[in-house]
């Protein structure tokens, strides 16, 4: 099961999927539909294992606000499209001063609150000052750093100055909620803009959403939307066998997919994920500040058998830290390839002919667990001796994101572009390159996508050649549905679910 | 537990004897009780006996190296797997054989740590003061109320996931049970008028205990303390299931039916396996509970 640590999992996501106005055909990576009638005021039940601490993704609400709200209760100055480009939402259009430092966005015409109260510049400064405030839990807090000042010239106009140049910006943007700068209580009710308002929320098991009258784009072809929430992943695939919901928006696990499989009554649709599982050392300390050593420990596991044991034909292996949907990806499986004679020739170079042993920091729900075995019996044939030390997600948070007390640990990394973590020398993984840093910085700085994304392939390569991690596999993202049911996102995180193109006939 | 405030009288009050040590009596009658053998005792011990063959041939030979991931993903029983492997492609014979181990260590750990703490605080409080006495019980019905899992988690949380933290907090759960229990029965035999009678005949308090308490209250303990066992493992399996037990890749049945759950459909085996298995070690031990009730306690024979 998969459960988001704070700052991880919190609010990432490539919004994937399903155009606002659900017309480009081409372009829009949903569900095909099955016929052409639905019906309008359906209800779309949706399954999922990741409950809401709270509604505010700001207040430390986890994955599940994220998945529940995101686009569908509250919308940003932009929302990401499939392939992870930033598009216009909220803004009418912006431009960028010369230096690139400054930014000034008009906003759209005749959005309204569901309070009832309309769109201002000040909501919008309220918002992205909420996401930097001190008390923020929010994931992409760090990326607003460089934000200097925001004033609102007149109530559809915003200009936000720059310290540094930032081309993620805009991107980053369409993380940051427009919430009502006037709304009470953010954490049990909501004030947004998006298509659905927040309808009831039974905590500890369902969230309900009904389409909002006064949206301003296209209404939400569903009438309601009910995410219904389930401890474990047996629970929620007898769910959704027992019609008590649509759709599952991310399966965990390959083995119950049979059942649906030959069942025409479901589909099983395979999608793009940015979930990384990650075998992290600690760069800081011995052995794992050896790049000989990490090398080696990379070599010598099977990454190929081990994400066929957990998954079965689905996901992928990508050899660093960028997922195919990201632009600098690139595929570097070869570069530490699965090979225990080379991992033995370099545990020699480096010192250790006869290996080590050290302590695996190990989350204690899947798929860590199993991947920790794995990585026991795989290391133990090259003579290094992994003693697994299992730890709750809170002890993982305070233990080793904190404290960086450890010397390995495993952890699934959700958020796309999160290669930049590498260019952070205080990250909990302590990879201390200079010259990675410094092209993180450039990349930022940069005033091309070209220029960003040369630089970025260029940090992808090198992480990957110091084998500052081991990144065992890309997650696949699949999503089992209903026949009755078409124009679902089948792609991107589980972390965002946009519900308002689901037709159901 | 609950049932356990409704005793039946000891042994040792069943004799209504004033001096002779009721352990006698127990030794007279000991032969005739061999001779009917309770069916509830065979069937258990049986049962027992199997899991501990098992565990202690797993200790000098298994099928597969428990880390040999070749077998292929979750492979049907046959050969060479006879029952199949595991995601990993690990062999499941092989854990179900090691777990056994882990099974028993658990139970015998935890029954290791509540009864010696157990007995101890059941008798000081037994004799104790009535301040004392309130005081303990207060503390044994509180620590009654907490729940061995919670215990059990807080326990991990504060030492770490290991099956020694695990067997510590079943253990200590399961002295509140014993000691509340052990004080009910010395305070019962205390009443007694043997009791009495030995000490104003000067029999030192030590040798009250070691002579008439214990010997009186020993059969009843024993049988809870089966039961405990079963109780523990039980809870072991639980801890594991939910990954605060015996870390991997120790192969405890516990972990092994959470890891085997979601392929519940596909793979049926890697559940139904450990299942059994544990329930034979559960059945097993509260038959010779059964079992050993029926044969040591005097009354209940009687009553028969």
């Amino acid at each position: 099961m998969r459960k988001s640590v704070p700052l991880l999992g919190g609010t990432l996501a490539v919004t994937l999927s399903l155009a606002l106005t659900a017309c480009g055909a081409g372009a829009d990576k949903t569900s095909d539909s099955p016929s052409g009638s639905y019906d309008k005021n359906a209800t779309v039940g949706i399954g999922s294992l990741y409950e809401p601490q709270n509604l505010d993704n700001t207040g430390g609400g986890g994955q599940g606000v994220t998945e529940a709200l995101n686009g569908n209760v509250y919308e940003g100055l932009f929302k990401l499209t499939d392939s992870g480009k930033a598009e216009k939402q909220l803004a009418k259009d912006y431009t960028v001063s010369p230096d690139g430092l400054t930014y000034t966005f008009t906003l759209r015409d005749g959005v309204k609150f569901h309070s009832g109260k309309a769109l201002t510049s000040a909501d919008v400064k309220y918002s992205i000052e909420k996401v930097r405030a001190e008390n923020s839990q929010s994931a992409r807090k760090s990326s607003f750093d460089m934000v200097k000042s925001i004033t609102t010239p007149d109530p559809a106009t915003v200009k936000v100055t720059l310290s540094s140049k930032s081309i993620s910006f805009v991107y980053n943007l369409s993380y940051v909620w427009v919430v009502n700068s006037e709304a009470k209580d953010l954490k049990t009710s909501e004030d947004g803009t998006g298509p659905y308002t927040l309808d009831k929320w039974t905590r500890g098991s369902a969230l309900s959403l009904a389409r909002f009258p006064g949206y301003w784009g296209t209404a939400a072809t569903n009438a309601k939307v009910v995410f219904h929430y389930y401890k474990d992943a047996t629970a929620l695939n007898n769910a959704l066998l027992t019609n008590a919901v649509d759709v599952v928006t991310s399966e965990q696990s390959p083995d119950a997919l049979d059942q649906f499989k030959n069942n025409p009554n479901y589909k099983v649709n395979d999608g793009n994920s940015t979930t990384k599982l990650l075998l992290a050392f600690n760069d800081r300390v011995k052995p794992f500040d050896n790049v000989k050593v990490r090398k080696a420990v990379s070599s010598a596991i099977d990454n190929k058998k081990l994400l066929q044991s957990v998954w079965g034909d689905h996901g992928t292996l990508i050899g660093s830290m960028v997922p195919p949907t990201d632009p600098w990806y690139e595929d570097l499986t070869k570069v530490n390839p699965y090979d225990v004679t080379l991992a033995k020739k370099q545990l020699a170079e480096a010192g250790y002919p006869k290996g080590f042993s050290f302590t695996l920091d190990t989350p204690n729900y899947d798929p860590h667990p199993t991947a920790a075995t794995f990585i026991k019996s795989e290391l133990g044939k090259v003579g290094i001796k992994v003693d697994i030390n299992v730890i709750t997600p809170d002890e993982w948070y305070t233990k080793v994101y904190k404290n960086h007390d450890f010397s390995a640990t495993l952890q699934e990394h959700v958020n796309d572009r999160d290669i930049v973590w590498y260019g952070d020398p205080d990250f909990y993984w302590g990879y201390d390159n200079k010259q990675v840093t410094e092209w993180v910085k450039q990349a930022e700085q940069s005033d091309t996508t070209d220029q960003q994304t040369a630089l970025l392939k260029k940090v992808n390569r090198q992480i990957a050649e110091d084998a500052a991690s081991d990144w065992l596999y890309l997650y696949p993202q699949i999503v089992v549905a209903n026949t009755k049911l078409s124009g679902y996102p089948l792609n991107g995180l589980n972390s965002q679910f946009h519900a308002y193109g689901i037709k159901k006939s | 537990m609950s049932e356990r405030t409704d005793l039946n009288p000891g042994p040792g009050e069943a004799a209504a004897a004033m001096e002779p040590a009721p352990v006698v009596d127990s030794a007279k009658e000991a032969p005739a009780t061999r001779t009917r053998r309770s069916p509830a005792l065979v069937t258990g011990c049986v049962l027992l006996g199997l899991i501990v063959a098992t565990a202690l041939v797993s200790l000098f030979w298994v099928p597969y190296a428990p880390e040999d991931t070749t077998g292929g993903r979750l492979t049907a029983p046959g050969l060479p797997h006879l029952l199949g492997t595991d995601k990993l492609g690990r062999d499941l014979l092989t854990q179900l054989m090691t777990g056994a181990r882990i099974a028993l260590e658990a139970g015998l750990g935890a029954i290791a740590i509540g009864a010696v703490l157990g007995i101890c605080f059941g008798l000081a409080a037994g004799f104790a003061t009535r301040w004392l006495d309130d005081t303990l019980s207060t503390l044994l019905d509180v620590l009654i109320a907490f729940p061995t899992l919670l215990l059990a988690m807080l326990m991990v949380a504060a030492r770490s996931a290991s099956l020694s933290s695990a067997i510590l907090a079943i253990g200590l759960a399961m002295t509140a049970v014993v000691a509340r229990l052990t004080r009910i029965l010395v305070k019962r035999v205390l009443a007694q008028d043997y009791i009495t009678a030995a000490r104003t005949s000067g029999t030192s308090w030590p040798r009250v205990i070691t002579g008439h308490v214990l010997p009186n209250i020993w059969p009843t303990l024993v049988v809870n303390l089966a039961q405990q066992f079963g109780l523990a493992v039980m809870a072991e399996a639980s801890l594991s299931f939910l990954g605060l037990g015996a870390p991997p890749p120790n192969a405890s049945w516990g972990r092994m039916l959470q890891e085997a759950q979601a392929t519940v459909f596909t793979a049926p085996t890697g559940v139904i396996a450990p299942g059994v298995l544990l329930v034979m070690l559960v059945v097993g031990v509260n038959l010779i509970a059964d079992g050993l009730r029926d044969t040591l306690d005097p009354t209940r024979r009687r009553t028969r």
